[in-house]
């Protein structure tokens, strides 16, 4: 990362000045104590995919410069894996939902009461 | 909690209309002693405001106004979904943060931790002063070495190690063609599978001799080849360690032992205020 204009041009006393963002997020994002404050930021809850999936759309390049993918929790790495765990069954099973219900489309197109028949037994 | 958005030109007149504004007490760092002057000059996330030490009691903590409307829950949505500005506040925290760490044992608070005012603050963090002090003792004299080890992607002999078996076994040329195709695809497969295991066991075996010299050990998750944009190597091993001051050279020592040893690219950042580790109490 080179785009850093807005930093001044002596580098802070200590620690690495240069890091790239991808240590930084790792660490500044996910880790230190976690202090409830009063205004409330829960920061996993400010939908990290969201801020992953417009980065990707953003630019698929930035985002690999950026290399953050430290949201993917890992349930051997991080304590928080459930919650992601849970949100990736959840996308699972809406997909397999959305493929159930669009072949139901497929099938059924003629007939739509048929197919509310169909979603309401399934 | 403001319902507006803060629109953009706002930011610019903030510290014209400073005593105007509304602010909230951003908290940066908690530490045991700390020189304010180590803090000036450092612009933190909100320009015009200063970043300043706010006693806690026996402890200290780096903290700076910021204008509440611009820190609402639904301003940090957009601010972190957007590259730039997640990127700028980052660096921004980090940067007080490795600051006051510059000092002494400093805790590194998660980023955006917000409270109404100084005195809220005063009262929030002071009744987890036990837990900072216990953080603060467990990190005095240590600081977080970041370690990356990366292996080549793919194994680049696997080719050569199939075309001896390719060429035992393609006697017939009719049915050679395919069973020769089958034996490179197994060959391939092996190849890789070794090489897997191998780079797993390289990424064991640094770990091991890093956290010997470290009191605490971290894993944190490999960046995958997508997100770092290098197919042609791989990440084994992101870790983090908590290192005396004192062994930092053995550290370093050792790293350059283990690349010249194993041939793996072993990148190392720190020295970083000990993000990794303060939470674990």
């Amino acid at each position: 990362m080179t785009d850093v204009d807005y930093r001044p041009a002596a580098p802070p006393a200590n620690g690495p000045s240069t890091a790239n963002l991808a240590d930084i997020l790792e660490r500044v994002l996910d880790k230190g104590i976690v202090i409830a404050g009063d205004i409330k930021i829960d920061l996993l809850d400010i939908e990290l995919l969201t801020i992953r999936l417009r980065l990707f759309v953003a630019s698929v390049d930035t985002a690999r410069k950026a290399g953050i993918d430290w949201w993917e929790t890992d349930p051997a790495l991080s304590s928080k894996a459930a919650r992601s765990e849970l949100r990736e069954e959840n996308d699972r099973l809406r997909e397999r939902l959305e493929a159930l219900e669009s072949a139901d489309d497929g099938d059924a197109s003629s007939s739509s009461s048929s197919r509310t028949k169909d979603k309401a037994g399934s | 909690m403001t319902r507006e958005q803060p629109g953009a030109p706002e930011s610019a007149t903030e510290t014209e209309t400073e005593t105007a504004t509304e602010t909230a007490t951003y908290v940066y760092a908690v530490c045991r002693r700390l020189d304010p002057a180590a803090l000036s000059g450092l612009a933190g996330l909100a320009a015009g405001f200063p970043v300043r030490t706010l006693p806690l009691g026996p402890l200290t903590a780096v903290v700076q106004h910021v204008p509440a409307d611009g820190f609402t829950e639904d301003a940090w949505q957009q601010r972190l979904s957007d590259r730039a500005e997640l990127e700028r506040c980052a660096r921004a925290h980090h940067e007080v943060v490795t600051a006051a760490a510059a000092c002494g044992p400093t805790v590194p608070l998660a980023l955006a931790t917000l409270y109404r005012g100084d005195e809220r603050a005063q009262q929030a963090l002071g009744a987890d002063r036990d837990r900072f002090a216990a953080a603060l003792a467990r990190i005095e004299g240590h600081a977080e070495w970041g370690v990356k080890v990366s292996l080549p992607a793919t194994v680049s002999e696997a080719p050569q190690s199939a075309s001896p078996t390719t060429a035992r076994n393609g006697g017939g040329p009719s049915g050679g063609a395919g069973r020769a195709y089958l034996e490179r695809k197994r060959g391939l497969h092996q190849a890789r599978e070794q090489h897997h295991d191998r780079a797993l066991r390289t990424a064991e075996d640094i770990d091991a001799a890093l956290s010997r010299l470290a009191t605490a050990t971290r894993r944190l998750r490999p960046h995958s080849p997508e997100m770092t944009g290098e197919r042609h190597r791989l990440q084994v091993l992101n870790a983090a360690y908590l290192v005396r001051t004192v062994r930092e050279k053995e550290l370093l020592d050792a790293v350059e032992l283990l690349r010249r040893r194993t041939g793996a690219e072993v990148e190392v950042s720190g020295p970083w205020a000990p993000y990794s580790f303060a939470g674990e109490v």
